[in-house]
């Protein structure tokens, strides 16, 4: 077998993957290849001086120091996420601005439309009808004539309207 | 109290759960910095980045991993940037470190066992931070670290067998970059 594929099994063999069809191939290859021996002892090497013998311990009171650095950051972020949205909005804001303006100079008012009384009383769903009934459901014709008498000078007087809003 | 209990509260901003799981993995986000930079000053700075950054991500921790491997993402991936931003600096000092051990070969026979050691454990360490740093995290994980090739597959997000390979091909590297120091006859730093 090719030391290049020899070299695969060995770096295996130091995470224990090996099958014991594959050890046993390694071992015999390594027993009669001595460039494969000097390697196994220089990976060996190299793998124990990587393993750390002296693990330091971070500073005391790392909650403590950890603390104030969160709500310093909470407080930037939302800063950062009202500074994003402004960013988004004043353009928007600018061009309903924009929007606006064009809309008042370009489109003419339309024509202002008077309303009759019976036709604010229609706009305000009532029977525009109402007050006169009682004037045709009058059977004596001097009551009539004195009730159209009444609503004309009333009328007249401007009283008529308070009639209505009393109604309403 | 659980950990998915204590997860669960931080995430709706209760500090203090926060700070249950700081006390739980400073050690160990600590070491893994401090594996993977040699700096214990730098490690300390690092570990509190990366609860910070935790903190700060932990409206999109979905409890698809554990808390402890996603925590390790963050951490690994946050050295990684400073390392990406330090590689410049460790290929002059490798170059530096590389002159002079060259010089000082007579006097490195006559130095005692743990003071050889110790040297060699500088030099394979100094080699290391010179390598790309994929391979770098790799081998922190795995052989300094000692976590299992699974672990590491969730932590880099890689599938098993890009971490069997990967490991393959940083050992490999290690060794090539470690080999100008092995071949000094009779040298105390001989593997």
């Amino acid at each position: 077998m090719k030391c290049k594929k020899i070299e695969r099994l060995l770096l295996q063999s130091f995470d224990g993957l090996l099958k014991e069809k594959e050890t046993e191939e390694l071992e015999n290859h390594i027993k009669g290849c001595f460039l494969c021996q000097e390697k196994r002892k220089q990976y060996q090497a190299i793998l124990d001086s990587l393993k750390l013998k002296d693990w330091p311990e971070p500073k005391p009171y790392f909650w403590e120091r950890l603390q104030p650095k969160l709500k310093e950051k909470q407080k930037y972020e939302a800063w950062l996420v009202w500074k994003t949205w402004s960013m988004r909005a004043i353009p928007v804001f600018l061009l309903l601005v924009l929007l606006l303006t064009a809309a008042l100079v370009f489109i003419p008012p339309g024509d202002r439309v008077e309303l009759s009384e019976s036709g604010v009383l229609l706009l305000r769903n009532l029977n525009p009808l109402e007050e006169t009934r009682t004037l045709f459901e009058e059977e004596k014709v001097e009551n009539k004539n004195m009730m159209l008498i009444f609503y004309t000078v009333e009328e007249k007087n401007g009283n008529g309207s308070i009639y209505y809003e009393k109604q309403l | 109290m659980e950990e998915k209990e204590l997860v669960r509260l931080s995430k709706e901003g209760d500090d203090e759960a926060f700070a249950a799981l700081v006390k739980k993995y400073k050690m160990k986000v600590f070491n893994l910095a401090y594996s993977l930079t040699r700096d214990a000053e730098m490690a300390d700075d690092l570990a509190q980045e990366a609860f910070i950054k935790a903190y700060f991500a932990l409206p999109k921790f979905r409890f698809r991993s554990e808390f402890g491997t996603w925590l390790y993402r963050i951490t690994v991936n946050h050295v990684r940037d400073y390392l990406r931003k330090k590689s410049r600096m460790n290929k002059m000092l490798y170059e530096g470190f590389k002159e002079n051990i060259l010089v000082q070969e007579d006097e490195w026979a006559k130095k005692e066992q743990a003071q050889i050691e110790k040297q060699r454990r500088k030099l394979v360490h100094q080699c290391l931070q010179v390598l790309p740093e994929n391979y770098q995290v790799i081998i922190t994980l795995r052989d300094i670290q000692g976590f299992s090739y699974e672990k590491i597959s969730e932590i880099l997000n890689i599938s098993p067998g890009t971490v069997d390979s990967r490991i393959h091909r940083a050992r490999k590297m290690l060794r090539k970059k470690i080999t100008p120091f092995l071949s000094q006859k009779g040298g105390s730093h001989e593997m």
